[in-house]
């Protein structure tokens, strides 16, 4: 019958009222000197320990009650030893005499710390003697409190090295013998305490029993404080039988938390010189022990050793700290054929961190712990365990945070091997990851051969990794990822036009494989940079014309087009549009009047075929405007050509006022402001007064329709059109006209019922701006002084 | 004759694992030191004899496992200590923060009857690590939190060099002794000759 809150409570109190009961008469006993009263209070008192209903939080409550008592008995015995009223040799027989045998033996433990205080008898006698008496008790947890007791009053009287308990030359070798022989029959106690009880209490009885694990654990902590084991004994004499009794014991729990304790207790140098014995204890466990998190540990803490200080370094590779860790943990993973792969992963990313601390330099090791991961993979398929993912993605991390050079990773033949096994939305996160690498560090990715390579990794990100399409993949998300790849792709870069041709070439050869929802983000910024390399090779001015070289801007534009054609499947035509205008004003200023016209030939065709909606044509064809416009490449028959097209479109348009805004931009494709541009004031104010007509007709048609108010400020827009051509000094444009064109406009909003106050606004500041110009004087002043306003 | 039980102090020695807790204590009572780390397992303490005002005191000084997972019985030894050290490590700012979790987490547990008074002492230890070029914690910022926590004496030391500990420990065993004994005050209310009667109350009267 194991106890239950409350009543557990007050079994507790009840241990509590028993102890202070005796305690009191125990302490009136000492203070009289009156030892048969002491001794007799004092076994009942320890009498309450002998209970077994209590858990072991609560046994350990009532036993430093105890123990507190005890230290007052151990005072009153060195006191009377010491004032000769009886002797310790004496009172160590005496102390037997109590009835129980449990009290009998906290009695005998007490005495013997003053026995061996004294002197009277060597400490290694002693401390044997009480060992052995100790295995008395046989119930688990009294008898672990019991020997944790032992272990404490012992704890500053071992014969060790250098303290005054010191006896023969094999002092140290007893005091060890005593702590393993009573940490072997702890952990023996500890072990058979699961085979006690009914099964059904067997996880209560686990978790009992893992609330005991630190009374046995602290034995391996005493052993490590003595002083006298040094590597040789810990190497010959405590490692060996310290494993020798984990091993045997057969048992998860006790294997798995004295291993951690063995690793935590006992100093680095000692895990490095020992690497051997220690990993070789680990094939023997059972095979549910947690192995990984263990040799987790132990790497973790080598680790840490290792980065401690650069004078450490030596002991690693003189005792080939590496290869024993990788040899070991193949073993494990072989051995444990159950072992989930996330264990197996986690035991990796431990090795890595240790080889990239301990051997930065040896990427050969890196590699080979890949290799091993890659390895274990095999024949699996793709990993859809959460954790091992996570544990994967920290791997592959790993070096690209060590060395912060994705360079180095791409050296690593397996690394993309490893990535290979990760599932689709794993191996996109591991792409981001070291897409932010290259950013953070922002790392030049210099030659075709590493863009191969960084791209075959980055896949994930690249392409369509399988055919169900992805339909919960969410859209920001997607974005965010298209984005990243799109930055990635300007951080690609070679001053050495032919390999920077071959980096093109090869983003190319990847990124078009992307389908109609990449393409989009990626193309730009290739096209981008192609057209970067040829301003490039503009400004070197044909410097090496003549040569066998393959980059040239004429085979780049040639790129670009196909490039710029794969979007026609997406379907993206304005984003393609304008593509095609950024490589004619590119062609423009390499003088390649073919590829430019053939550019823009282009993109009137995407326009007249592709581009169907009408806000979009308005924004297109003022992009082929303003382009045209800078365009000085052309002689006269194709600039004719293509303006009487822009114009011919712009009349087109689905809206008047568009029709009308586009015709007088128009405008400015007769009048260049420039030292040689075209100035045809005669087309000039063909287009102007078209534009006019539209605006006209566009007044109308508003009259019919709504019987109210026009579209005055195409007017005013005109108008100041007309000014500027004016100013510009097209003759064709005069004063008078402009006065007609005022009064006009006056006329309309005279007219016009309702105002539209923008209208209202920009015509008055229009004015304005003509009675500034008229006061200024000079040549612009009397160019405007006929007109009245 | 109750000063019998006034002979005994009763110290625990808290803080984050690696702070240098066991190095303190072994320097302290066995004027010895290690560079080597090594984790402490459950709690376990060493004794040494001091000289207050020419009496002769047992400071029985607890090691605690800083790493949580060695503790697994829980800090019944926290039972009537007469002084808590609280210790951290200058050169790792996480074990200077940790020190509120520390005293909090003590005072928890032990639940003196005047925690506003009951005596801590802060040890900034690892003063000598690369002739303190790598700290992070100033002496001021530690003795801003001491001040702030009730005046907590401060102390600067080196386990390794043995700096400052031997008057570390001078001014815990007296503030150790300062602590006023709240030993559960017990009188039976029956004389019970045989023992063992369970019939038993606690007494809240006054001690004489």
């Amino acid at each position: 019958m194991l106890p239950h809150g409350d009543d557990e409570e007050k079994w507790l109190a009840e241990g509590i009222a028993g102890i202070q009961h005796n305690a009191f008469y125990m302490h009136r006993a000492l203070d009289s000197n009156d030892l048969k009263d002491a001794l007799r209070y004092s076994v009942q008192m320890l009498s309450e320990l002998r209970t077994s209903l209590l858990s072991p939080h609560k046994y350990y409550e009532l036993y430093m009650r105890a123990f507190d008592e005890l230290r007052k008995m151990e005072m009153f015995f060195r006191e009377e030893t010491a004032r000769g009223t009886i002797s310790v040799i004496e009172l160590y027989e005496l102390v037997q005499h109590a009835g129980n045998i449990l009290p009998r033996l906290y009695l005998l433990c007490t005495v013997g710390s003053v026995y061996i205080k004294s002197k009277e008898a060597p400490a290694k006698d002693v401390l044997k003697d009480l060992v052995e008496m100790c295995r008395g008790i046989q119930h688990p947890v009294r008898g672990l409190f019991l020997r944790s007791y032992l272990c404490q009053i012992s704890r500053d009287k071992l014969p060790d090295i250098g303290s005054e308990y010191e006896g023969d030359a094999d002092t140290v070798n007893h005091a060890i013998e005593f702590v393993i022989q009573n940490f072997t029959e702890m952990n023996k106690l500890w072990v058979r305490m699961q085979h006690q009880g009914p099964t059904r209490e067997k996880d209560k009885r686990e978790k009992e029993r893992s609330q005991l694990r630190d009374l046995v654990g602290k034995n391996l902590h005493v052993l490590s404080q003595i002083e006298g084991v040094d590597l040789d004994i810990y190497k010959e004499t405590v490692l060996p039988r310290v494993l020798e009794q984990v091993v045997n014991c057969k048992d998860e729990l006790a294997q798995h938390y004295l291993m951690d304790c063995i690793i935590q207790v006992f100093p680095d140098e000692y895990h490095l010189q020992t690497l051997e014995t220690l990993l070789g204890a680990f094939p023997q466990l059972q095979p549910t022990v947690d192995i990984k998190t263990v040799l987790s540990q132990l790497m973790d803490r080598l680790s840490n050793y290792a980065a401690s200080s650069i004078e450490v370094l030596p002991e690693f590779l003189q005792v080939e700290a590496f290869s024993k860790l990788s040899n070991a943990i193949g073993k494990v993973i072989e051995a444990q054929v159950d072992m989930p792969v996330v264990g197996a992963i986690t035991l990796y990313v431990s090795l890595l961190t240790f080889t990239l601390r301990v051997h930065p330099d040896r990427l050969d090791y890196v590699d080979q712990v890949l290799g091993a991961c890659v390895k274990k993979f095999s024949g699996r398929a793709k990993l859809e365990d959460s954790r091992a993912t996570k544990q994967i993605v920290a791997l592959l991390s790993a070096p690209l945070e060590k060395y912060n050079d994705i360079g180095t990773a791409l050296k690593l033949p397996n690394y993309p091997r490893v990535m290979d096994h990760l599932d689709n939305g794993t191996n996109k996160v591991m792409a981001v990851v070291i897409i932010q690498s290259i950013m953070k560090n922002t790392t030049c990715i210099s030659t075709a051969d590493k863009v191969e390579a960084l791209f075959e990794l980055i896949k994930g990100l690249i392409r369509d990794m399988d055919e169900t399409q992805d339909d919960e993949i969410d859209e920001e998300d997607f974005k965010e990822e298209q984005n990243s790849v799109a930055r990635l792709i300007h951080m690609l870069h070679n001053d050495d036009p032919e390999e920077m041709l071959k980096i093109i070439c090869t983003v190319r050869k990847h990124i078009i494989l992307g389908g109609p929802k990449r393409l989009p983000f990626t193309v730009p910024p290739l096209v981008f940079s192609a057209l970067k390399l040829v301003r490039h090779l503009q400004g070197q001015d044909g410097d090496v014309i003549g040569e066998e070289i393959s980059a040239t801007p004429k085979k780049i534009f040639q790129i670009l087009h196909q490039t710029i054609e794969a979007l026609l499947s997406v379907p993206s035509p304005e984003l393609a549009l304008r593509l095609y205008l950024q490589c004619a004003e590119a062609a423009n200023d390499c003088d390649l009047e073919p590829v430019a016209y053939e550019f823009f030939t282009q993109a009137f065709i995407l326009y007249e075929e592709e581009v169907a909606d009408s806000k979009a044509q308005v924004t297109a064809i003022h992009l082929i405007i303003g382009t045209l416009q800078r365009m000085n490449v052309f002689g006269v028959e194709n600039r004719d050509t293509l303006t009487h097209k822009a114009t011919g479109y712009s009349a087109k348009l689905l809206k008047k006022p568009d029709q009308c805004r586009a015709v007088y931009a128009c405008s400015h494709l007769f009048w260049v402001d420039e030292q040689d541009g075209i100035k045809d004031g005669e087309r000039v104010l063909l287009c102007l007064k078209r534009a006019l007509r539209i605006a006209n007709a566009a007044q109308q048609m508003a009259n019919v329709t709504r019987g109210s108010s026009g579209p005055v400020i195409l007017f005013i827009e005109i108008l100041n059109k007309y000014l500027y051509f004016f100013e510009k000094g097209n003759p064709q444009v005069t004063s008078s006209v402009l006065q007609g064109l005022i009064e006009l406009i006056k006329t309309e909003m005279q007219t016009d019922g309702s105002s539209d106050p923008s209208a209202d606004a920009f015509f008055a500041s229009t004015l304005r701006y003509i009675q500034f110009q008229k006061q200024k004087g000079g040549a612009m002043g009397e160019k405007y002084d006929p007109i009245k306003i | 004759m109750a000063s019998r039980r006034r002979m005994l102090l009763k110290v625990i020695i808290l803080g984050d694992s690696g702070v240098g807790k066991t190095s303190l204590m072994n320097q302290y009572v066995n004027k010895k030191f290690s560079n080597q780390y090594k984790a402490t397992i459950g709690a376990d303490f060493l004794t040494k004899e001091v000289q207050i005002d020419d009496r002769l005191f047992t400071l029985q000084i607890w090691d605690t496992a800083g790493q949580e997972r060695f503790q697994s019985l829980g800090v019944a030894f926290y039972r009537g200590a007469d002084c808590c050290v609280l210790v951290y490590d200058v050169n790792v700012m996480k074990s200077f923060d940790n020190l509120n979790n520390w005293r909090e987490e003590f005072l928890l547990q032990a639940s003196p009857s005047d925690p506003e008074n009951f005596p801590f002492i802060v040890l900034g230890n690892k003063i000598d690590i690369d002739g303190g070029n790598s700290r992070v914690v100033s002496e001021k910022k530690a003795k801003a939190w001491c001040a702030s926590k009730g005046n907590i004496p401060y102390f600067e030391t080196s386990a390794k060099e043995g700096l400052n500990v031997e008057a570390a420990f001078q001014c815990i065993a007296m503030n150790a002794l300062k602590n006023e004994p709240e030993e559960d005050i017990y009188l039976p209310d029956t004389i019970d000759v045989a023992g063992g009667g369970r019939q038993l109350q606690r007494s809240s009267g006054c001690e004489c």
